[in-house]
């Protein structure tokens, strides 16, 4: 260890992404290849009756349309692919803007235009949009990826009969879609039955089973299909799951015998790769007078499709975060005529913002203030404990919480309100089994390979800083390459899992590989470490020499050039998942005149472990804080209630916080090794930071105007 | 995207010429809204007539008017010293609008004859009057927060997007045309239509005919005016209600006052009553309720956006009480 892991080093691939060297997954320019553009049903419910392709096909340029009719029958597969069904495989319509044809041409844009001459007749039923339009049919949905959709610890509801005080509230939000700023994409490469596919995919190892899964019938084997994606512009989830327009490309260009090439628009990215579902949520909360949790019961119902019934947002804080004996969770929900929704940039945040407001308003009601109500209902054992309160300490401090004066509408700053709130960040983190290669090139030069991958968040940053640490090499000396199935397997970016996941096996190769390395040397007698015992011989900065005596060294360019043949060793690691927490605090300013209202301060403090680069962990919370403040205030995916098509497939008509919205935003870290991780001490952070901001805001804006909003985005409609 | 023929022409008569002689074609400037028309299939033309070579991107003043090229860029004409000085309401519209990087593309004339953001009217999956005669309208029984409260009628109720047009209608602009048959003015009151029965008609532009350019009179009241815009987010996005307002006191007397309002009507809306209501009358926090009163007395709203209602008139008040100096 030479002191390179938890440095706030520059990204390693910084200078490629900003001089337009590094190469994302569309790219990639393949000889041959041909375009496709997918045509989207516009119904949402019914049936294809007539499909007429011939226009499409006289086009210049066409090479072939597919639809239900004449496409390749493929194998449906399970998770992580989340629809029930596979479109262009039957007359069946299930929601709106799914693909009902294919075009392929020579250039995009012939693609593009021929798909316009596609008619489709469609025998349409009335869809059923909003959740409000369904509410009878509330169900409780099948255990998902073998987790139960209800819960329950002791007496919920004798325990809240009994309660001295009750919170009992409802809370809402709407759809909201990643958004990633790459557009999803694949390129498909057969060779014989080897496939590879340029994709952009946060899981190439899930991509490939997936994709090997629905050509089972062709004989495809996992072995055969290698999936390729170095750089990603955002998945936030998206990307995760494969989806149907990655299957439909690679069978297109299977049948035609070409490359093939699909870049999903940005209206297609409405329908086609998942969404956050609508949610409606009921919270009944129950405690002592002293703020004591007795009793939660939280009954959530989210979008279902009618071809699956998965639950992505899950109420995990309600049953984990707080010490509460009485708790019952039941995740229903409701079937509409939709995509399937997914896994979306901290999924818990949809559940979290109903808790985390309710214990506002239970601290409100008790006259107690919201940061001790919080630390009074901290578990007193497990990792939720005395870190999560050195987060609120932390935050509390820097921010000035003691100044605040909890009384709404007291603080003012001229004509504006001034409203302060604050909420624990909190979510579950997975583990992905993961495992690294390392080559020592007789250069002296180290090279990592994982099958991870580099969504932004600066993968490549800290692997490479911790391999340069474990081997005590420069980190220039270090290059660590991702995103090619080929490479040894690892964690899937998402869930929180990459460094959780990763860094284990990274850290364990770069030891053994320059235990390897020290050993080649102490048995070499043109070494001047010849001799020395093996554990007395330390690295740092490229040179190896016995502790203590630096005079007397060698390199790992000196030593592996001797050698004349590289060193390769595998790392890996088991490591669990678990959850981590901080604390964040909001003011806002609002006008009351005009209802305006602004986010103008954020101070945060997290418990993520040991923080292996500053500089990325504190652009995660960046990041996370300003998704908060997006989710709290204007993101919304509008779906038209008669029709179920999406009114604002487009980012001037769904709003993203601009760089306005978003004030600075300070963090602080704990930073201390989690004795449980053996990441180096770190868990999984990614979507910690953000999961508290939108009832943070909630809770400002209560202090500020005195009115409780419940349901998201707060638009100044709703603060009028 | 269809496949469309591109001619760039040299002088505004030629540009005319081959507009008007030239089936289904229309011209291009920034190409900022019409490229994203074309693209998601809500406008379809055979031909485009690039027009960023005409020489008519000046901004001059004489005695009467300040004179704007409709290519002027959006952001030359925000900054232009006159402008600032002597319509604050122009660059203020100006700056507000877009981003920077649409602003040093998007010329005037453009930005005139931009089309609503209406999501169904830009939806080719969608019904829309607009954009398909006859087809109805999904929004008046759909989602319609970003509607007209004002100036709708059965078929449409689309608000016109553009602070530029709401800020020259507060100044009584008038817009030059150049078409087949010659050369005409057309006072801005006159140039936005009402939807009706026929909400495909935007503009009273007449087949083939080019705006050249955009007077606004030189007056006193111009030198004292503002724009305000509320939105969704800081930056970077349409007004959910606007005002331009134009004010001149005599002592705590209105003297005149010219009022304009974005994101409530169907086209850039001017009240002259709402005015009236000013004119001759101290101005206090009862006069300028009166007068947003008198705005909205006929107001429609519809499901989502019944709060325009009252936040136009707070944002009138706001504006009027700054311009005016009340408290
Ligand atoms: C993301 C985004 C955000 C925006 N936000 C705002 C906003 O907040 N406020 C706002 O006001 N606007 C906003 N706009 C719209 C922007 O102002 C317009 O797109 C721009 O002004 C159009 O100008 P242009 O030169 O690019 O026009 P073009 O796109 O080239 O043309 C638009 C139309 O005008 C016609 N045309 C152009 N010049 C002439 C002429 N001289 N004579 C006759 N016809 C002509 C064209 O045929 C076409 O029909 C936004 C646009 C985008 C993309």
């Amino acid at each position: 260890m030479t002191g390179l892991v938890g440095r706030g080093v520059a990204r390693v691939d910084g200078r490629a992404k900003v001089t337009g060297a590094a190469r994302y997954a569309a790219d990639n320019e393949v000889t041959g290849v041909l375009h496709g553009h997918l045509v989207l049903s516009t119904v949402a419910r019914g049936e294809i009756t007539e499909i007429d392709t011939s226009a499409a096909l006289a086009q210049p340029g066409v090479v072939a349309v597919y639809t239900h009719r004449d496409m390749p029958r493929l194998t449906l597969p399970s998770f992580p692919f989340l629809k029930g069904f596979l479109p262009l495989q039957d007359a069946r319509i299930h929601h709106n803007g799914q693909p009902v044809a294919y075009v392929v041409a020579e250039t995009l844009e012939q693609a593009q235009e021929a798909a316009n001459h596609v008619r489709v007749r469609y025998r349409a039923e009335r869809p059923t949009a909003h959740l409000a339009d369904a509410l009878g049919e509330a169900f409780l949905p099948r255990p998902f990826r073998d987790r139960p959709n209800e819960f329950t610890r002791g007496d919920a509801a004798a325990a809240l009969k009994a309660a001295e005080v009750r919170i009992e509230q409802d809370y809402t939000s709407p759809t909201m879609h990643h958004n990633p700023i790459e557009p999803h994409t694949s390129t498909a490469v057969w060779n014989g039955n080897s496939l590879t596919l340029y994709e952009s995919a946060q899981g190439i190892i899930f991509t490939r089973g997936v994709v090997a899964k629905a050509f089972e019938g062709f004989g495809v084997r996992l072995e055969d299909v290698r999936i390729i994606s170095p750089y990603l512009g955002g998945g936030f989830g998206a990307k995760g799951p494969t989806w149907p327009h990655t299957l439909i490309n690679a069978a297109a260009a299977r049948a035609i015998g070409r490359p093939v090439k699909v870049v999903l628009t940005r209206a297609q990215m409405f329908t086609m790769n998942g969404h956050r579902a609508e949610y409606r949520r009921s919270l009944r909360i129950g405690a002592t007078r002293q703020g004591v949790l007795t009793a939660i019961v939280d009954t959530s119902t989210g979008q279902l499709t009618r071809t699956e019934e998965s639950i992505f947002n899950t109420s995990d804080s309600t049953l984990n975060l707080y010490a509460c004996p009485n708790v019952h969770v039941r995740q229903m929900g409701i079937r509409l005529d939709l995509p399937s929704s997914s896994y979306m940039r901290s999924p818990e945040t949809t559940a979290h913002f109903g808790l985390e407001t309710a214990m506002d308003e239970l601290a409100h009601e008790l006259g107690i203030d919201p940061v001790e109500l919080r630390i009074r209902n901290l578990p007193a054992t497990g990792n939720t404990g005395n870190h999560l309160q050195e987060c609120y300490r932390m935050a509390a401090k820097a921010f000035g919480w003691a100044r605040r004066d909890p009384r709404p509408r007291s603080m003012r700053d001229g004509n504006e309100y001034v409203g302060w709130g604050v909420a624990t960040e909190t979510h579950t983190y997975s583990v992905f089994p993961s495992s690294a290669g390392l080559t020592v090139g007789v250069d002296g030069r180290a090279t990592l390979r994982a099958a991870t991958q580099e969504i932004g968040t600066g993968t490549y940053t800290v692997i490479t800083q911790v391999v340069a640490d474990g081997l005590g090499m420069p980190i220039e000396h270090v290059t660590t390459l991702l995103g090619d199935t080929t490479y040894p397997p690892a964690s899937l970016s998402a869930a929180s899992a990459t460094m959780a996941s990763v860094i284990g096996p990274a850290s364990h190769a770069a030891q053994s590989a320059r235990d390897a390395v020290i050993a080649l040397a102490v048995a070499d007698p043109r070494s001047p470490l010849h001799g020395v015992p093996a554990q007395d011989v330390v690295a740092e900065r490229g040179y190896l020499f016995p502790r203590g005596d630096r005079g007397r060294r060698d390199t790992y360019h000196g030593v592996m050039s001797r050698h004349g043949r590289p060193v390769e060793v595998t790392g890996s690691k088991q490591n669990t998942g678990g959850r981590s927490h901080g604390a964040v605090f909001v003011e806002v300013r609002f006008d009351p005149r005009l209802a305006a209202l602004r986010v103008s301060r954020v101070v945060a403090a997290y418990d993520p472990g040991r923080v292996l680069n500053h500089r990325t962990a504190h652009g995660q919370v960046i990041g996370g804080v300003t998704w908060g403040i997006g989710f709290a205030l204007m993101e919304h995916t509008v779906v038209d209630r008669n029709t179920a098509r999406v009114v604002n497939p487009n980012l001037s008509t769904y709003l993203v916080p601009v760089c306005a919205d978003t004030p600075s935003v300070e963090s602080f870290f704990v930073d201390r090794p989690a004795e449980d991780s053996t990441a180096l001490g770190a868990r999984g952070f990614g979507e910690t930071p953000g999961t508290g901001v939108p009832a943070a805001i909630s809770n400002a804006i209560f202090h500020a105007t005195g009115r409780r909003l419940r349901d998201v985005p707060f638009t100044q409609d709703k603060l009028l | 995207m269809r496949n469309f023929g591109y001619t760039v022409a040299r002088t505004p008569e030629d540009a005319v010429r081959i507009a008007a002689g030239t089936r289904n074609s229309t011209f291009v400037s920034g190409g900022t809204d019409l490229l994203n028309l074309m693209r998601d299939g809500a406008q379809a033309h055979d031909h485009l007539v690039d027009i960023n070579r005409l020489d008519l991107a000046g901004i001059a003043v004489d005695r009467q008017a300040l004179r704007i090229g409709a290519l002027a860029r959006m952001r030359h004409v925000a900054e232009h010293p006159l402008v600032r000085r002597e319509s604050p309401v122009l660059s203020e519209a100006l700056l507000a609008s877009a981003s920077p990087q649409v602003r040093n593309m998007a010329a005037i004339g453009g930005n005139l004859l931009q089309r609503t953001r209406c999501g169904y009217f830009r939806d080719a999956g969608s019904a829309c009057n607009k954009r398909v005669p006859g087809s109805g309208c999904p929004a008046i029984t759909g989602y319609n927060r970003g509607h007209a409260i004002l100036g709708g009628s059965d078929h449409c109720i689309a608000t016109h997007p553009s602070d530029l047009a709401v800020a020259l209608t507060a100044l009584d602009a008038t817009v030059h045309l150049l078409g087949p048959d010659g050369a005409r003015a057309v006072p801005i009151a006159d140039f936005y239509l009402l939807p009706g029965s026929t909400p495909e008609r935007e503009v009273a532009l007449r087949p083939g005919e080019l705006i050249t350019r955009v007077d606004v009179p030189r007056t006193s009241l111009a030198a004292q005016s503002r724009y305000l815009k509320l939105r969704d987010r800081a930056t970077f996005e349409f007004a959910v209600v606007s005002v331009a307002a134009a004010l001149q006191m005599t002592g705590r007397t209105v003297r005149d006052a010219r009022l304009a309002f974005g994101g409530i009507g169907t086209r850039p809306w001017r009240d002259t009553r709402a005015e009236a209501v000013l004119r001759g009358r101290p101005l206090t926090e009862t006069t300028i309720a009166e007068a947003g009163r008198v705005l909205v007395r006929d107001a429609k709203p519809h499901n989502d956006n019944r709060f325009k209602v009252e936040l136009v008139q707070r944002a009138l008040a706001r504006v009027l009480s700054e311009l005016g100096g009340v408290r």
